[in-house]
């Protein structure tokens, strides 16, 4: 499922680019449904590295699961039930950090080139922070659907790819 | 008169002609874009991406032995669009017909709207089989005469002449969308027609090309949070005050204009409840409406998508009353169908003049018709090698797994650069005009 939705994204983004050389002008139609079954396939590729993510995050020793058949330590249940909630919420602060790394790293990029066309406007590279909050609105959605936890690549170019998406459906 | 489909005892399917060029190697601009019969069934318009529009006209039924229904052919070819360029927009306007809609017709002229993705243009097809003789200002090669050599005056006599047949655009109504139109419909008050586009739907009147009312705008403030475009809309048959537009989310809304300027907010929603079952990457897409057409009743209304055709009680809104899979088999194939972009395909459907078929066409050159009412259904296939006078179609299967028989075609040797996207059905008779690319096949039922 995880290397069929990232194959999925790089045929859409593929796509969504040929879109813009294609004689008539950009079709709103067809950029709206390859951008939608992007964002679709980097949903499910989100959900599964954050899950998978979870697991790697229970492995590690000083977060027992309250589940693990494993002896516990002097542990009470009410810090076990604490420590769970924190393993559940670490997902996200690597990958802020990461994220927080990846767009300065971008804005240092982007300083070096020459004068940029004012369709590419600065608010479009700061995709990282909406496709967060798309993330987090969708993802109960998704958890609802059938996953299976695979092992990936890192996100990054996914969300990237929504920059681009978006910015194709504004361009019209 | 009933579309037996089954191939049973009421009638057979037959070939009965094929336009176009035989040559393996099709010229883009040739590939048929939009195909309609007029109200009469007597013309037969069909536009091309090349911008041109070629009219069939049906010569009077022959009284031969065998005898046969009258056949079509080329009554008017002329250049509808040509290719323009938006300087502001750097934008190329292809010229590609996108739909033609005939006007009823109100005296020996014909009229029909023609669109490309920006601009409506309104012809008037006449005939002329006389000419004025006798000009006192000019000679009969057109040269000026000498007014020194007048010497007495004539009357201009109309002499008969060979008959020919002008194409003329009357009306052209241009700069009203944004983005590409992508459908025409001519309502039933003979005054007024709607063009739509992906997200705004404009109603004309056919004598004022400066100015037309918007009535649908689906524009969201921020363009980023665009979820859906309009794909398809059409004025109700009788009640002019009624249209109804698609959408690319598989919903249909209804319209009626007496309700407010704007009809933003539909009078009726129509939406099946999605199958979860079947969710996958590609739901979206396939659940996109690509044609809409009201039944000639005008109580029902039936939708096209990417699978399926669904026929609609227009008192019904919460699921269809009909539902028919086209091609099923290729629910497993979405994938392949996403990357080879076929599954970007605008199939349209069309009903009989009874409305107790429909029909609409699929891969390999394959057409669908479903009878209604017998609930039987047939595939056939356009294609040269049928192409005997009064041949009959034999029935196509596809197989779908398991031990392929002998005359099935297996899914995965079916040819995806051959489909037929555009059909018509005779508003009376039992003829059909199927696209394929380049070529336009006329069958009709077998005369006994």
């Amino acid at each position: 499922m995880d290397v069929e939705a990232k194959r999925i994204m790089a045929l859409s983004i593929s796509k969504l680019y040929s879109l813009r050389t294609q004689r008539g002008g950009l079709r709103l139609h067809r950029s709206l449904l390859l951008s939608m079954t992007m964002r679709a396939a980097r949903d499910i590729y989100h959900t599964v590295q954050l899950l998978k993510d979870t697991e790697e995050e229970q492995v590690v020793p000083c977060a027992p699961d309250a589940a693990t058949e494993e002896p516990m330590e002097t542990d009470s249940p009410q810090t076990l039930i604490q420590t769970s909630k924190e393993v559940a919420m670490k997902p996200h602060e690597p990958k802020e950090t990461l994220d927080e790394d990846k767009e300065n790293r971008y804005a240092s990029e982007r300083q070096s080139r020459k004068r940029r066309g004012k369709t590419a406007l600065e608010p479009d590279f700061l995709p990282l922070k909406k496709a967060r909050m798309d993330t987090d609105e969708e993802k109960q959605h998704l958890q609802s659907e059938v996953l299976r936890t695979n092992n990936g690549n890192s996100c990054r170019q996914a969300e990237t790819l929504t920059a681009f998406a978006n910015r194709a459906i504004v361009a019209c | 008169m009933m579309a037996g489909v089954g191939g049973g005892n009421d009638f057979q399917w037959c070939f009965s002609q094929v336009k176009g060029a035989i040559d393996e190697d099709v010229a883009e601009a040739d590939i048929i874009s939009t195909v309609e019969f007029n109200y009469s069934g007597e013309l037969l318009a069909t536009g091309d991406k090349g911008g041109r529009v070629v009219i069939f006209q049906r010569e009077q039924e022959s009284k031969n032995r065998p005898p046969s229904r009258g056949e079509y052919n080329v009554y008017s070819t002329f250049q509808s669009h040509e290719p323009e360029f938006d300087y502001l927009k750097s934008l190329e306007i292809e010229e590609k017909i996108n739909k033609i809609r005939w006007l009823p017709q109100q005296n020996a002229a014909h009229f029909l709207l023609s669109t490309n993705d920006k601009t409506i243009k309104l012809w008037k097809i006449s005939e002329r089989d006389k000419r004025a003789e006798g000009y006192n200002l000019k000679d009969e090669d057109g040269r000026l005469r000498d007014p020194f050599r007048i010497t007495s005056l004539r009357v201009p006599v109309l002499m008969p002449m060979d008959l020919m047949v002008e194409a003329s655009p009357r009306r052209i109504f241009a700069n009203a969308h944004t983005y590409h139109i992508n459908s025409i419909s001519v309502n039933s008050d003979y005054e007024t027609y709607l063009s739509a586009d992906d997200l705004r739907i404009n109603l004309w009147h056919l004598e004022i090309t400066d100015r037309s009312f918007n009535i649908v705008d689906i524009k969201p403030a921020n363009m980023e949070e665009l979820t859906e475009v309009i794909t398809a809309a059409e004025c109700h048959p009788h009640q002019c005050n009624v249209f109804v537009y698609s959408s690319s989310k598989g919903t249909i809304r209804l319209c009626d204009m007496r309700a407010a300027a704007l009809c933003d907010r539909h009078s009726k929603f129509f939406e099946e409840p999605e199958d979860p079952s079947s969710r996958s990457f590609f739901s979206e897409i396939i659940s996109s409406i690509s044609d809409v057409k009201f039944s000639h009743s005008g109580r029902y209304m039936m939708t096209r998508d990417y699978l399926s055709v669904k026929v609609w009680d227009l008192n019904m809104e919460n699921r269809p009353v009909e539902t028919y899979q086209v091609h099923e088999y290729l629910r497993s194939k979405l994938c392949s169908l996403y990357e080879n972009d076929c599954i970007f395909d605008k199939f349209e459907c069309c009903w009989n003049g009874s409305d107790s078929a429909i029909m609409t066409g699929s891969y390999n050159n394959f057409f669908r018709m479903f009878d209604r009412n017998t609930r039987r259904d047939i595939t056939l296939e356009a294609s040269r090698e049928n192409s005997k006078p009064r041949a009959m179609l034999k029935p196509r299967k596809v197989c779908t797994g398991g031990k392929r028989k002998k005359d099935e075609i297996s899914v995965d040797s079916l040819d995806f650069n051959k489909k037929i996207l555009h059909t018509a059905w005779h508003p009376k008779e039992n003829v059909i005009a199927v696209a394929a690319t380049n070529n336009l096949y006329i069958f009709q039922d077998k005369i006994n």
